[in-house]
């Protein structure tokens, strides 16, 4: 869902640059100050991860790949601000190295794969939170999923609509319906590995991610 | 750190390597969601000036030198999940170094 060079106008990559900035500005003084020691080994992997799934496009509809966005998955396991940091280094990295997203448009993929779904995340994370997360976070998590990868597809066509990127023909809710109709389906493999993944960190590293119970009603109540 | 913490962080990392290496090399080449969606819509033709990061070592997910068969694929995935890991290592040392004192850090 990256968005390539030469789609957004100066004043929407511009406020799209200032948003993410500011949003990353926020993550990285939010993380400065309670920065747990374990999350560190848990960012460098799962960032990796994540880069790495995102290189395997798979096939969708007719002649359509996606692949993970991994917003929402970081949103859940490591919180909203951490989310954001790695998923901003992902994007800087595939943006200004493998030429995947315009440079320019930097700030507009951070905000879609990364602000976005990492928020909503951050809103299933407290169910994960609980000492006995149950088949409602499981639910919540695969619909959450979809949910935030549909969501950062609607924002991308109101971002290339308001760079007048988008043709005098098509309609604004047909550009949506398109655009919001195959990221259904990539949004649904999203929720499903979102769900697998947190399930294993959960069994094997719930410490690193969620903290032990108290530790966790602390953050809860922060 | 624990041996077992050890341990699964090295499952995780092996995992992003293969991912990344070998996986991705078997990944479906048809145009992603958005770029399906902008040529159906007739709008895949940049239309304002933008900025491409140059090619200087890799030519999108491949090696230059090694071409865009398998083995230039997989040092862009193994080098480029690497980086990334670096560099939020190193922010996460950043982060951990300018803590103020005696805010909350859970060492157990």
């Amino acid at each position: 869902m990256h968005i390539g060079s030469g789609f957004l106008s100066p004043p929407v990559w511009g406020t799209m640059a200032a948003v993410s900035g500011a949003a990353m500005a926020g993550s990285l003084a939010v993380a400065g100050r309670r920065l747990d020691d374990r999350k560190v080994p848990l960012m460098g992997v799962m960032g990796a991860f994540v880069f790495a799934a995102q290189m395997v496009n798979f096939p969708v509809l007719a002649g359509t790949s996606g692949h993970l966005g991994g917003g929402f998955l970081l949103g859940i396991l490591l919180g909203a601000p951490l989310g954001i940091i790695v998923m901003a280094s992902i994007l800087v990295v595939q943006s200004l190295v493998f030429q995947d997203g315009g440079v320019e448009a930097l700030g507009a993929n951070i905000f879609v794969m990364g602000v976005v779904p990492c928020v909503l995340g951050a809103v299933a994370r407290r169910l994960w939170m609980r000492p006995r997360a149950g088949l409602l976070a499981d639910v919540v998590t695969f619909v959450g999923g979809t949910v935030a990868v549909v969501a950062g597809a609607t924002v991308v066509i109101l971002l290339l609509a308001w760079s007048k990127a988008l043709p005098g023909s098509v309609s604004l809710a047909q550009a949506l319906a398109v655009m919001d109709f195959i990221h259904l389906f990539i949004g649904l493999v999203e929720g499903a590995v979102s769900v697998a993944v947190v399930r294993f960190v959960l069994a094997t590293r719930r410490e690193a991610a969620f903290g032990s119970p108290s530790l966790a009603a602390e953050e809860a109540a922060t | 750190m624990t041996t077992y913490n050890r341990n699964t962080l090295l499952v995780g990392v092996v995992c992003a390597l293969a991912i990344s290496g070998i996986v991705s090399y078997f990944a479906s080449g048809h145009p992603d969601g958005l770029e399906k969606t902008q040529e159906d819509l007739g709008a895949a033709e940049a239309v304002h000036g933008g900025l491409d990061a140059p090619l200087v070592a890799f030519n999108e997910y491949s090696l230059m030198g090694l071409g865009d068969g398998f083995w230039g694929n997989a040092a862009a995935g193994i080098i480029g999940s690497g980086l990334v890991m670096g560099i939020l290592l190193g922010v996460g040392w950043l982060l951990r170094r300018h803590r103020p004192a005696g805010s909350a850090s859970a060492t157990p």
